[in-house]
């Protein structure tokens, strides 16, 4: 059973989702700013989503980026679950081979991630585009799946597994009936990060989109040598608001599944 | 099924990464040994010089400007952090589900209109400070920005989400029937809690600690925005070092001080998890 | 999940994203700079329109990333913009095609002046597109108000009436720079006892300084957290069109120049497009619109009736003969950067 959260708790929360959005609620209040530098507000417009919406190559950028992140997310956390689960009945070596293999993505340095992939994709002959990018930016989403997943798995009773499979069950059955149900919370929460990580990343993504594509935030980072315009901010706004409709939503139709 | 069966299985995923991140690995670890020529093009010549370069004095205090700074980030994202994913853990399965995407959310923005969220607040002319101003609670400008601290401020809500995802992980699975007896043994609601919630939950701890020290060592252009440029961390020194330095065998060196620097740390960490749980994140 | 059909998730994973990929076309080519509006997507579209040539723009974020992805795919891209110092490596990396001026009528609109410098002595190799210096802005009024005198020169930004009220780029190379004209001496000095001067000058130079940024050192000035600063003239521009009593100052001492430069792949897959792209763009009136759009120099003289008024009124855009004169390129960086670097991260930490 869970324990009730108190009326402190709720005010912590609240009061931490306020500063949570304070930066992002500036962001949006910004793309409505009559000046293109956040230096300065000169009035309301909103010439930034007019020119938002004739951006073929913002749009085109973003629906790269929202492909790849949507992809990467799967393949991680498919990967990183494996991962996770086979690592409980492989030898001690393995294991720990698996776990220096999972602390490397976070130590290498990305630019040497990038230009070397860069390279080992080119011989490979593999077209880049959203496949370099989904599986470069999944070597280093791959290790948070892992993490979460093991974190769920850590202090499962090597007796139950052992049981269940005296009693007869396979180990596919194990799998299904007892630990991805259980790690299924760090699955989706991991997945949600994997999401963030792969919309934000620039320096692999530079390297991995090819002569033909661009991902969102390198279109925002090779733009600050000119400026970056608000229309970036009015894209973050229209996703932002996007994403509260599609929660909102789902709120409601869970509310509704359970009282009807 | 036999022990080499089970093994064959970690093999697929052991050399994906071992082949796409193992290598590039080692030849970062080759090119802190090796010299550049006046193009910047890479010379294969051995030199130790990179590392006599990064044992410089003064680049010493940069690792340690960078230690300082990535310590106290994972201590804050704890501190704020922890709180947040328990008390979410404990919300119905509805309202659970609702905090975690509010949580996310921000983050699928790019972290550099969040950066610029943060100066529209703390700069002389932002927003915080108008508002004081307005409400004459303050009769000029708070100065706010370009400190350590600014930097520190955003490093920390940049890296958040990790935390809170790992720690909320951990404590969504503990064991409530513990908790159950040890208020029926008459233990108070906070005794309870730093006996035996947070022990149980180290593991948590230690995973959020490890994916936000990490990256806090190497964001570059966070602490390079909010902190005005004012000090120099690593992240920020590797960077220059390997674009427009056009010294990526330098820039080498100093990775292969920041991955000793990270090793070292966790190592230490991993010990003192272990030392309580038994068995550590990556033991 | 099983783990059938996690590979099964997999693989439709893998072959989707294979889908999205595309291979090369005839009548197209790829040109590789940085993003936004650096080369304006409606001429580029103008240009799409005339010849029926499609044209890819790959935005990368720094020179350095440039040379990386030509040097990795040199068959791939077909023109590049990089600046000058990019030019001089890419050149003697030998990777750069000798251009073929007979195929660019347009090509005699370019001023000489901009023309045989360092990086491409010849001028076989690159174009001269966006010209740029760094120099003073200043919001006279405040510094009066600070008891400070006049800023004419760098040795003023040294006044201790401007205690934390200077913004300036971040860059080594560049602040050494500052600090070497001050002194009188020229860019990327390597004697050490004229390096150790500039190092003590610069370290008395801390105080007066609230912070480096790269990208928009102007907005330090627009919310008046910063009295004068030394930037890029694109961004002195934005700063002067923001508030019109910030105004450029030129540094009597010097100033350097930047020469963003068009440079074609030697293995370029399109090169008559590529000469087709680079001589609709040096058009008089296209080569004016694009200085109007950027908010660069242009190069192109016959650019110049074209251009709208504000332009030519405008000192940091339409530089004067003697301006010009008064400027240099940073040569020999390679020389003094691992020293520079060091001083210069010193003097932040101090």
């Amino acid at each position: 059973m869970k324990a009730k959260v108190s009326g402190f708790g709720i005010f912590y929360l609240s009061l931490f989702f306020v500063v949570l959005y304070l930066p992002v609620l500036s962001v949006v209040l910004y793309s409505f700013n009559a000046s293109s530098s956040t230096a300065q507000w000169t009035g309301w417009t909103l010439d930034w989503y007019r020119q938002l919406f004739s951006d073929r190559v913002i749009a085109q950028a973003f629906r790269v980026s929202i492909q790849v992140a949507v992809l990467t997310a799967l393949l991680s956390a498919v990967l990183g679950t494996f991962t996770a689960v086979i690592s409980l009945w492989v030898t001690n070596r393995t294991k720990k081979a698996i776990q220096g293999m999972m602390i490397l993505p976070l130590i290498v340095p990305e630019v040497a991630l990038g230009v070397s992939l860069l390279f080992f994709f080119n011989a490979l002959r593999l077209p880049f585009g959203i496949l370099t990018l989904v599986l470069s930016h999944s070597l280093f989403c791959v290790p948070y799946v892992y993490i979460m997943v093991r974190l769920r798995l850590q202090e499962i009773d090597v007796s139950i597994i052992e049981s269940a499979l005296d009693l007869g069950a396979s180990r596919r059955q194990m799998v299904r009936t007892i630990i991805l149900p259980l790690v299924a919370p760090s699955i989706v929460t991991a997945a949600l990060l994997c999401l963030a990580m792969s919309l934000d990343d620039v320096i692999i993504s530079t390297y991995m989109s090819g002569p033909r594509s661009t991902t969102l935030p390198v279109h925002i980072f090779s733009m600050m040598r000119v400026g970056v315009t608000p229309k970036v901010n009015a894209l973050c706004s229209l996703i932002l608001m996007g994403t509260f409709l599609i929660i909102g939503f789902s709120q409601l139709i869970t509310k509704k599944r359970r009282f009807s | 099924m036999k022990t080499w069966k089970r093994n064959l299985l970690a093999v697929p995923i052991l050399v994906w990464i071992g082949l796409l991140v193992g290598i590039p690995m080692v030849l970062v670890v080759a090119l802190s040994f090796l010299s550049r020529d006046h193009l910047g093009n890479i010379v294969y010549q051995f030199t130790l010089d990179n590392y006599r370069r990064v044992l410089d004095p003064i680049y010493l205090r940069v690792f340690l400007n960078s230690l300082l700074l990535a310590l106290l980030t994972g201590l804050i994202t704890l501190l704020v952090g922890y709180p947040v994913a328990y008390i979410t853990s404990n919300l119905p399965p509805r309202r659970r589900a609702l905090a975690l995407g509010l949580i996310m959310l921000p983050f699928w923005i790019s972290s550099l209109l969040r950066t610029y969220g943060w100066m529209i607040l703390l700069g002389n002319a932002g927003l915080i400070n108008n508002v004081l101003l307005a409400l004459k609670i303050i009769d000029k400008p708070l100065p706010m920005m370009y400190k350590f601290s600014t930097s520190l401020v955003g490093t920390a809500y940049m890296l958040m989400p990790f935390m809170i995802v790992a720690v909320f992980n951990s404590v969504d699975k503990l064991d409530r029937s513990l908790l159950e007896a040890s208020y029926d043994l008459g233990a108070s609601k906070w005794k309870t809690f730093f006996h035996i919630t947070v022990p149980l939950t180290l593991p948590g701890i230690a995973g959020g600690f490890t994916l936000v020290f990490i990256p806090a060592l190497g964001l570059y252009f966070v602490s390079d925005l909010l902190g005005g440029g004012n000090t120099v961390f690593l992240g920020n020194l590797i960077h220059t070092m390997a674009t427009r330095g056009r010294n990526r065998p330098l820039a080498a060196a100093f990775s292969m001080g920041m991955i000793a620097l990270v090793l070292m740390v966790l190592s230490l960490y991993m010990k003192a998890s272990k030392d309580k749980t038994g068995e550590g994140l990556f033991q | 999940m099983n783990r059938r059909s996690a590979v099964l998730l997999v693989a439709v994973v893998l072959v989707l994203a294979a889908a999205g990929a595309a291979g090369a076309k005839e009548g197209e080519i790829t040109l590789m700079t940085w993003g936004g509006d650096f080369i304006p997507r409606e001429i580029i579209q103008e240009f799409e329109q005339e010849t029926g040539i499609r044209v890819h723009y790959k935005e990368a974020p720094s020179n350095e990333d440039m040379q990386s992805l030509l040097e990795a795919n040199p068959d791939q891209y077909d023109l590049l913009v990089v600046t000058d110092y990019m030019v001089d490596i890419l050149r003697q990396n030998g990777v750069l095609e000798v251009l073929d001026k007979t195929k660019m009528p347009n090509y005699a609109n370019i001023n000489p002046v901009y023309l045989g410098n360092y990086y491409d002595p010849t001028s076989e190799y690159s174009i001269p597109y966006a010209i740029s210096i760094s120099l003073l802005l200043v919001n006279h009024e405040e510094v009066e108000k600070l008891g400070a005198k006049p800023i004419t020169t760098y040795s003023d930004l040294w006044q201790p009436e401007l205690r934390g009220k200077v913004v300036v780029v971040d860059w080594s190379v560049e602040i050494m720079g500052v600090a070497l004209k001050s002194l009188g001496y020229e860019y990327n000095e390597t004697d050490p006892a004229k390096v150790a001067e500039a190092r003590d000058r610069l370290f008395a130079l801390k105080p007066n300084i609230v912070r480096f940024e790269t990208n928009t050192p102007e907005d330090s000035l627009i919310n008046g957290e910063a009295v004068a600063g030394f930037m890029y003239s694109n961004q002195a521009v934005k700063g002067n069109a923001a508030d019109p009593k910030l105004q450029p100052v030129f540094p009597t001492e010097g100033m350097p120049i930047f020469i963003d430069s068009w440079v074609m792949s030697k293995e370029a897959p399109n090169k008559d497009g590529a000469y087709k792209f680079l001589d609709f763009i040096m058009r008089p009136e296209i080569a004016a619109r694009i200085a109007d759009i950027t908010k660069f120099t242009t190069p192109n003289k016959a650019a110049e009736p074209f251009l709208p008024d504000y332009y030519r009124d405008n000192p940091m855009l339409n530089l004067a003969d003697e301006v010009v004169e008064n400027t240099s390129f940073y040569i020999g960086v390679d020389k003094v950067l691992v020293e520079y670097e060091h001083i210069y991260v010193e003097f932040k930490l101090r």
